[in-house]
């Protein structure tokens, strides 16, 4: 078996909301039978599970972990504490079938009951004695990436503003996005939004939201008698430069980040940056889109924002990016948000797309990964 | 506060810039680790730091992530003088600006509860 004979069948993508009222393991488990129901199968045939939180097949021992063997009450022949969700999860799933130790994974995860009372996700402000005295948090390393970026190509701010206009404005008019009805904006409106960390106001920033998203993998071959037209994996790369948000990113390291994943991804599906129909990247901020475009070989250094701008990253654009309304608009939902950006793309293949990218993390997190999907042939 | 940084803490109890350099290749780094990230000796020691360097990145934050941090404040990337470098606060300075990429900074010291933490002031030259 290759790559390509690996392929997703099944996306299950709960409500998503500012807050929700249920709790983690529960939106995880909302999120399994959703994708196991997409996929016209049941839990028994499910034999592998990557589930970073909560600890999969009791690897974490703490009181109110997950133990998914007993929850689903089969047997399984492979674990995966894969970290994070997304493309990561994937691709254990992918070498878990190719190796034989599975033959259907289920990748679950998510937040819910954790957000709330002027508190923030705690991943995104570790309590690091080098990074808490000083109020760091996810959006302030960004900030830090984004100054110096700016500092040698202002112009880039302008773009940014309508990147996140557009991607935001697709959230606005998808009923299932937590922004939903919130919008349109225009570029202006992004830039005089209330700022939030230099050079960033409220609305280029994403979301941080509650949710569950999972994902149902097994080979091609079975997936040829499954409901849906299956979409297989055509190539993926991972980039771990650094912990993220301790020692603090820096813009020289980390601008390209994405670069030699996006090399390995696309030399692993023979295609380039122009095969690409759908481009679910991981919008954080509006300026990382850009950077996206940039690291990934979309377009030169410093051409992001020009780029998106000239071949339309909206509905109606050659390059519809973020299809969902993104972090920015749809939403983000910790570990699992990653999964929420191969679901969109599995989506878009099922709708006719051939080609499409689904990213996770960035410049300010200090890693990045991406993985290309297709519609089977 | 770890065994590899009680060190770190003590000195900036007294108001004194430390960082780890290591005794076989000579490299600065921050934050401290078990070893030397160039060549994997555990053989390095706190030396003091001349606590002048200049503005790699800085930023303003207006809202803050967690409840009971005053704001705005300025929070930067401080490239120093020895070859190491430190996220930080900024304080004071010209006008109390947030200073330009590149500029000239000297450590200050911050009195939080009792805790003394590292901070850097813009210098005019």
């Amino acid at each position: 078996m290759n790559l390509a004979d690996v392929a997703v069948v099944g996306v299950g993508v709960t409500p998503q909301a500012k807050r929700s009222d249920r709790g983690s393991l529960q939106v995880a488990l909302d999120a399994a039978k959703l994708a196991l129901a997409d996929a016209g199968l049941r839990h028994t045939d499910v034999d592998g599970i990557a589930a970073r939180w909560p600890g999969p097949g009791g690897t974490m021992l703490a009181p109110g972990s997950a133990d998914w063997s007993t929850l689903l009450g089969v047997p399984l022949g492979w674990i995966g504490d894969s970290y994070p969700q997304g493309v990561p999860a994937l691709v254990d799933a992918a070498g878990a079938i190719l190796t034989g130790q599975a033959t259907t994974v289920l990748i679950t995860g998510g937040q819910a009951g954790v957000l709330g009372g002027g508190r923030v996700a705690a991943y995104t402000r570790p309590g690091n004695e080098f990074v808490e005295p000083y109020g760091a948090f996810t959006a302030a390393h960004f900030a830090l990436v984004a100054q110096r970026h700016l500092a040698r190509f202002p112009h880039a701010r302008e773009g940014m503003a309508e990147i996140a206009a557009t991607i935001r404005n697709v959230g606005a008019a998808n009923p299932e996005a937590v922004m939903h009805g919130r919008g349109p904006y225009t570029a202006a409106d992004v830039l005089a939004a209330p700022p939030v960390v230099a050079p960033f106001t409220l609305l280029d920033l994403c979301l941080a939201s509650e949710g569950g998203a999972a994902l149902v993998v097994t080979t091609l071959e079975r997936a040829r008698d499954l409901p849906h037209h299956p979409v297989v994996l055509l190539g993926a790369g991972m980039e771990w430069l650094r912990q993220q948000y301790v020692d603090p990113a820096r813009y020289e390291q980390v601008w390209t980040i994405g670069a030699a994943a996006a090399a390995k991804a696309f030399g692993q599906a023979g295609l380039g940056p122009s095969d690409v129909d759908v481009a679910e990247l991981y919008d954080v901020n509006s300026l990382e889109v850009a950077r996206q475009f940039e690291a990934l070989g979309f377009c030169g250094a410093g051409e992001g924002t020009d780029f998106a701008r000239a071949v339309g990253i909206g509905p109606e654009g050659k390059l519809p990016t973020c299809t969902d309304g993104g972090l920015l608009s749809f939403s983000h939902i910790g570990w699992g948000a990653p999964t929420l950006k191969l679901a969109q793309a599995v989506r878009r293949l099922r709708a006719g797309a051939d080609v499409a990218l689904a990213a996770g993390a960035g410049s300010g997190a200090q890693y990045y990964n991406l993985a290309l999907l297709g519609r089977a042939r | 506060m770890t065994d590899l940084t009680a060190e770190f803490w003590a000195a900036a109890s007294r108001r004194e810039l430390v960082r780890p350099v290591c005794r076989d290749c000579g490299r600065n780094f921050f934050t401290p680790q078990v070893a030397c990230p160039r060549c994997l000796s555990e053989n390095w020691c706190y030396r003091p730091s001349s606590g002048r360097g200049r503005v790699y990145s800085a930023t303003v934050v207006h809202k803050a992530a967690t409840p009971g941090v005053a704001v705005p404040f300025r929070l930067g990337i401080v490239d120093l003088d020895e070859g190491w470098s430190m996220l930080a606060r900024l304080v004071g300075g010209p006008d109390e600006r947030l200073p330009a990429l590149d500029a000239p900074v000297r450590v200050a010291w911050l009195d939080e509860g009792g805790r003394v933490l590292p901070a850097f002031t813009e210098v005019v030259a």
